[in-house]
């Protein structure tokens, strides 16, 4: 009635204030939207300036980052942008040689800590059988069913290395670390290669392939015992990092005509960066008043002077701690939300039981971390001190890693069982269907149906609990484990630490050099890990989500 | 398993006595399947009303009625895949050549292996074409030949259209050829008897006539039952018509001559001449 004496349809002052109040609501909404992610850039702001010190810079500093690395990246940018193969080609360039590096550091670390023997002595020995069981797939064609002989090869391999490895060990004490380096790493990435490559261009090419890691890798750990330095590294650095980009950047060349300039994004920034801090010297400009150096990434810990301060133990003690946490839960956490999803029915007092679990696991995901690690206390430390009978009993030794591993595996549990459910969920029925229908058991539905299709999800899932797992810090400090450690834990049964812990005992540190510099510098590292585990998981996500 | 499943038997006391409500219910030829008074309960609500009927060997037997008339869930009681549904609750008895399918000592999986299944929607595994075909196969833990992958191929009337491309993705083949393939990978099991539900309800006329000349042949060696809500396709290919009408009741089952020309029942008539539905 109102338009009908309203000829304009200007909706009269009535509407237009209602107008103006709905804009004054959306603007609230964009601001609250808005409040996390500027919260989130001013902590970068804030620890980025501690970190790397801009304000000491000279202007002609900026300026030759400019021209090295800003200005070239841009254009580069804006050509990749408009070209949808060279994005394409881009995008796997990055991925390779980032992924390529940051495999090549856990590599490292990993078999480092672990002792690269230990190392050896389990792979060599624990694929025997699984490989004899694939070799025998391969004879017959695969027309046999081999069902669980594979994970049950798996399990007698690991039982007869530990069973061999008193035998074992003294005779390869005498070998040099590289060379077992190079054999439990160098050997299963030029295998890989060679097969990847055999099954993209022919089994001449990927023979060449294998041989030339391997000789590669050779090569340039005779150089490093020549100039005297530790060849253990440039092996890791040759075989995991070289051999995957010389392959993929190879293979793409080959195989597209155009868009081949995608290749090139990782090396101009990593080229800028080199450039960038060669002139640097060079020309003698004042650069960065930066903490974040290779010596805090490779150094150990000093109390005292925080110019020598490293964090190598801290990133050690993180990576198995939570490498543990993985082996012990995401397995327990998969069966879980396999055992939720695909088994539990939906009646009858097993079916109340099974949603009663599932609604207490969504609350687990909510209990406050301090409490989790007074469980852990309980359940893990003081096990040991009320009953130690029963793990020695059981032939199991103390361990502070294991401890932490457990307590945080428990923490993460819920977010995996839950990801975990949510994509076998998404799978789609009709799949299971289809399978059942052509007589498979429930089993045989989940393992070759639903489990392939649901495996991006879970890897997700994964991948944001271990970025969750590697910040947490109060349970840790509850079980015990020391905030301040001066040197790499050796393997599951040393010592344990995490970099969180230091951060946490630093921020504390009398010298303001620490709390200034240090702390942010390896606040920092903290960060970009979680934001690169956090990437990863929304790109496996993303990638899966469109195919 | 096969002695399970495959022990036929003939003997008077598992006979039924034809109990449709029409009396045209004396086939010539074997009856491979038979359901003996089936109720279905989804929770408390009855899905199927007392129904009984006998599948002849080797023939097309259509089973048609109006949507949620039960027509599924009659095709998922012969293979048992309302077991996966947990609210489901069956009363009655179904018999596989001659054998109860719903006895204690009946392994719902094996019984599969023998009744095979094709469903509305093309649903191919996110594998090759050549591990569609093989999947049966290798979860039955037989030799996987590609003598046999041609061969069902072949069967389906795929293998002209897809003989170089064994190797890519199922899920690139358009949706006749995808249902096509369902049907490949039904057969390289050779089963006794298959089961379609609406295969061609969701493809366009082409890939729906391909499917209809395709499902006549198979019929040759095959016991074919086959869901549809199209009357004219059950007019096309099907020997027996099964006319479900609402509250999962079976109204009329005989020649499909019979139920087209002369039904018995006034209500198949409204049905046929499209009175209601
Ligand atoms: N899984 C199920 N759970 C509960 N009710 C179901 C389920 N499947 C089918 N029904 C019900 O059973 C009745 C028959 O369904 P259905 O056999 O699918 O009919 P049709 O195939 O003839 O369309 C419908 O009322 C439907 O809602
Ligand atoms: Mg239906």
């Amino acid at each position: 009635m109102a338009a009908e004496t309203d000829p304009t349809f200007d909706g009269g002052s009535e509407l237009r204030r209602r107008k103006l109040l709905g804009q004054v609501f959306e603007g609230v909404l964009v601001a609250s939207t808005l409040v996390g992610v500027l919260a989130l850039v001013a902590l970068f702001v804030l620890i980025g300036n501690d970190a790397l010190g801009p304000a000491e810079a000279d202007a002609s500093w900026f300026l030759l980052y400019f021209v090295t690395l800003v200005a070239p990246t841009s254009v580069y940018t804006l050509l990749v942008r408009r070209d949808e193969v060279a994005s394409s080609i881009n995008g796997l360039s990055f991925a390779t040689v980032f992924g390529s590096l940051i495999g090549s550091a856990v590599v490292y670390v990993v078999v480092d800590s672990v002792r690269p023997h230990d190392v050896a002595i389990y792979l060599v020995v624990g694929s025997l059988f699984p490989a004899l069981v694939l070799a025998y797939n391969r004879i017959t064609g695969g027309s046999h069913y081999t069902g669980p002989a594979l994970p049950v090869s798996i399990l007698f391999g690991l039982v007869s290395a530990r069973i061999l490895y008193p035998f074992i060990i003294p005779v390869i004490s005498i070998v040099a670390d590289w060379i077992l380096f190079v054999v439990v790493v160098t050997g299963p990435v030029a295998a890989g290669l060679g097969l990847f490559v055999t099954s993209r261009w022919s089994r001449r090419y990927g023979a060449v392939t294998a041989v030339a890691v391997l000789g590669a890798t050779l090569a340039t750990a005779g150089v490093a015992i020549t100039q005297g330095i530790d060849p253990a590294l440039s092996v890791v650095l040759v075989s995991v990092v070289a051999g995957p980009v010389a392959v993929v950047s190879l293979d793409t060349f080959k195989r597209r005509e155009t868009g081949r300039y995608g290749l090139l994004g990782p090396w101009l920034l990593i080229g800028g960066i080199v450039a960038g801090a060669w002139l640097e010297r060079q020309l003698g400009i004042e650069g960065l008043e930066t903490w974040l150096t290779p010596t805090l990434l490779l150094n150990s810990w000093s109390s005292f002077r925080p110019e020598q301060a490293g964090i190598y133990p801290q990133l050690v003690g993180s990576v198995l701690v939570v490498g543990t946490m993985a082996v012990l839960s995401f397995p327990v956490g998969v069966g879980a939300a396999i055992y939720l999803e695909e088994y539990a029915p939906s009646t009858g007092w097993r079916g109340r039981l099974a949603t009663a679990l599932d609604v207490n696991i969504s609350n687990l995901a909510g209990v406050p971390s301090v409490v989790y690690g007074l469980l852990g206390l309980a359940l893990f430390q003081n096990f040991f001190g009320v009953a130690p009978w029963l793990p020695r009993a059981l032939g199991l030794k103390p361990s502070l890693v294991i401890a932490a591993a457990a307590t945080l595996g428990l923490l993460i549990l819920p977010i995996v069982i839950v990801s975990s459910q949510e994509a076998l969920r998404s799978v789609p029925d009709e799949l299971r269907q289809g399978s059942y229908g052509l007589g498979a058991s429930r089993w045989q539905t989940i393992r070759n149906v639903v489990l392939p299709e649901a495996v991006p999800g879970i890897l997700t899932g994964m991948i944001l609990a271990l970025g969750r797992a590697i910040g947490e810090t109060a349970p840790l400090v509850i079980i015990g484990v020391a905030t301040t450690t001066y040197s790499a834990p050796e393997g599951v049964f040393g010592s344990a630490a995490a970099l969180p812990l230091q951060i946490f005992a630093s921020a504390a540190n009398s010298i303001p050099e620490y709390r200034t510099g240090v702390v942010a510098a390896a606040s920092v590292i903290l960060l970009a890990t979680m934001l690169i585990m956090n990437s990863t998981a929304i790109l496996i996500r993303n990638r899966y989500e469109n195919n | 398993m096969s002695e399970q499943t495959e022990t036929t038997s003939s003997t008077a006391a598992q006979r039924p006595e034809v109990n449709t409500e029409s009396s045209g219910g004396q086939f010539e030829g074997k009856t491979v399947l038979e359901s003996r008074d089936l109720d279905v309960y989804y929770g408390e609500t009855q899905a199927l009303q007392d129904v009984s009927l006998q599948i002849p060997e080797k023939q097309v037997t259509a089973m048609i009625g109006p949507s949620g008339c039960g027509k599924s869930t009659f095709l998922r009681c012969l293979n048992r895949m309302n077991d996966l549904v947990d609210t489901a609750h069956i009363e009655g008895d179904v018999f596989f050549n001659g054998k109860n399918i719903y006895a204690d000592d009946v392994e719902s999986v094996a019984l599969r292996r023998r009744i095979g299944m094709v469903f509305q929607h093309p649903n191919p595994f996110p594998k090759t074409i050549y591990d569609n075909v093989a999947y049966g196969l290798r979860v039955q833990n037989n030799e996987v030949t590609d003598d046999i992958i041609e061969d069902s191929l072949r069967r389906a009337a795929l293998w002209d259209e897809v003989k170089d491309q064994l190797d890519t993705s199922a899920l690139d083949l358009s949706g006749g050829q995808q249902q096509r393939l369902c049907i490949a990978r039904a057969i390289a099991v050779d089963p006794d008897v298959i089961l379609m539900d609406e295969p061609a309800s969701a493809l366009d006329p082409i890939a729906t006539s391909k499917i209809e000349d395709l499902i006549e042949e198979l019929a040759e060696e095959y016991t074919v039952v086959i869901v549809t809500h199209n009357m004219q396709q059950a007019a096309r290919i099907s020997d027996k018509t099964a006319v479900f009408l609402t509250g999962g009741e079976l109204v009329e089952f005989d020649d499909t001559n019979k139920i087209f020309e002369n039904p018995e029942n006034q209500r198949v008539e409204d049905y046929i001449t499209g009175k209601f539905g």
